[in-house]
């Protein structure tokens, strides 16, 4: 059973502001019909800073919000997000590096992960999609808007959520050894 | 740059049971979405959810309309300023073109109405405002702010000032959801206005126009005018769908191929007119396969 503690509350809070942000400033910031995932960018950076459950949590929390926005198969975001959120939650045990462009990579990966299930998604439901184009007309140009949009966004999330605020990196560096 | 560090992580059994729980759960989920029909629980959450949320997005639209009309103007500058202004004078006076032709078509029902005529050839409307536009990247989706409080239902046509926008796929009490005729699920059963062919629009996921089943036969050129065919009954005959611009052959296709401008911008959609007296009394909309509806 989930205690209200501080990390489960950041957590509510961060996906409301994630929901709130795809709600009301996605649709107006579309380029080409590509819109950021401000949940997919939650997801990975919650995962990051708290590890695999947490990231598979809050990832299928996210799922399901983004599911009640849409008109797709319900469950299929939630599906997606907590899967991503678990394996960017691995990846966080194995960063080593201090700064944000390995958290972003990694941000990029998963979120690269998440897009190309939804279309494989799509793909399984019958719809007529062709697979090629559809990733290069859509799944590369929303992988790297959600990148961009987590470079300007990420440094601020990540103090806001990690444990110890005058860390410079996600991870939690005391369980390392340095050299 | 900042410099490694190199470190051993901590071995750690990772909690599978947790990530197999979650995706069962998801995969429970999905199958009973598949499932149930337009009024099942999941469908109603959907409906409650977004009643919720919708006064977000329409403050968030408003909130950023600066910003859309910024956008707009960029999109803008390609086109030299005589060009905007001979397209500026064509469209006020299409508009009041319009609103004549609106005037008569109403005076026309009212006559027929008068008449006690049985089959008007007129449609009746709810107008309503754009207050979401589509917030996921696979869907084009767009809520309006008209519900089932104003006799809205599933598949209505919905329609915005240059021609048919799309369809009503779900309602709550004060709004409703339409896919857009540029969403890949979407398709519509059309005509070529001028040689009367007849094909299936279809929406793709980069929100372009398919003219799909046009014979090899057919004279099709740019700048042809694609209407409703009225077949399969969801939406009424003779509504734009919007223009031909381009037209090509394929190797062994049957067909043509034929690309479609859209005749309603979305981006710049703010008012929309759905069609309440059109449709059948549709309850569960079924799968995208469409020949006159999704």
């Amino acid at each position: 059973m989930f205690v209200l503690n501080n990390k489960v509350l950041s957590a509510i809070a961060a996906l409301c502001i994630a929901l709130i942000l795809q709600v009301a400033i996605g649709p107006s910031i579309a380029i080409l019909s590509v819109r950021p995932n401000f949940l997919v960018i939650v997801t990975i950076v919650m995962a990051l800073v708290n590890g695999p459950v947490e990231g598979a949590f809050v990832g299928f929390s996210a799922g399901l919000l983004f599911d009640l926005l849409g008109t797709g198969p319900f469950g299929a975001a939630a599906l997606g997000m907590c899967v991503v959120g678990y394996l960017a939650g691995v990846a966080y045990e194995r960063i080593f590096a201090q700064g944000w462009v390995l958290p972003v990579l990694v941000l990029a990966v998963t979120s690269f992960i998440y897009e190309l299930f939804s279309l494989i998604i799509l793909l399984v439901l019958g719809q007529q999609i062709a697979f090629f184009g559809a990733l290069v007309t859509k799944v590369i140009p929303i992988v790297l808007y959600t990148t961009l949009a987590a470079v300007l966004i990420f440094p601020l999330l990540s103090r806001l959520l990690r444990e110890n605020p005058t860390m410079e990196t996600v991870q939690h560096l005391p369980r390392a050894t340095r050299i | 740059m900042s410099p490694l560090k190199i470190a051993t992580p901590e071995k750690r059994n990772r909690p599978y049971g947790w990530l197999i729980l979650l995706v069962l759960i998801s995969i429970v989920l999905i199958t009973v979405s598949m499932r149930e029909g337009a009024h099942g629980p999941i469908q109603s959450s959907r409906v409650a959810f977004q009643t919720v949320t919708s006064p977000v997005g329409r403050t968030g639209k408003w909130v950023t309309t600066p910003w859309r009309r910024f956008t707009a103007w960029l999109g803008d500058i390609g086109v030299s300023r005589s060009e905007l202004t001979t397209l500026r004078d064509q469209n006020a006076a299409l508009r009041s073109q319009v609103v004549q032709l609106q005037e008569q078509v109403r005076s026309a029902q009212a006559s027929a109405a008068l008449n006690e005529s049985a089959r008007s050839s007129g449609h009746a409307g709810v107008i309503a405002d754009v207050i979401g536009l589509p917030t996921s990247s696979w869907q084009q989706v767009i809520v309006v702010n008209a519900g089932s409080s104003k006799g809205i239902k599933l598949s209505m046509p919905v329609l915005a000032s240059n021609g048919l926008l799309g369809q009503v796929v779900s309602v709550g009490p004060n709004y409703a959801q339409v896919r857009l005729i540029t969403d890949q699920e979407s398709g519509v059963a059309t005509l070529l206005q001028e040689n009367r062919a007849q094909g299936i629009v279809r929406g793709s996921l980069s929100g372009e126009l398919t003219m799909n089943f046009v014979s090899m036969d057919a004279t099709v050129t740019a700048g042809d005018t694609v209407v409703t065919s009225g077949l399969g009954g969801v939406f009424p005959k003779g509504l734009i769908v919007g223009q031909v611009s381009k037209v090509s052959k394929e190797v062994n296709s049957l067909y043509k191929v034929i690309q479609v401008k859209p005749a309603n911008d979305i981006g710049r959609v703010e008012k929309v007119i759905i069609l309440t007296d059109t449709p059948p009394d549709i309850t569960t909309l079924p799968p995208a396969k469409a020949t006159g509806g999704n």
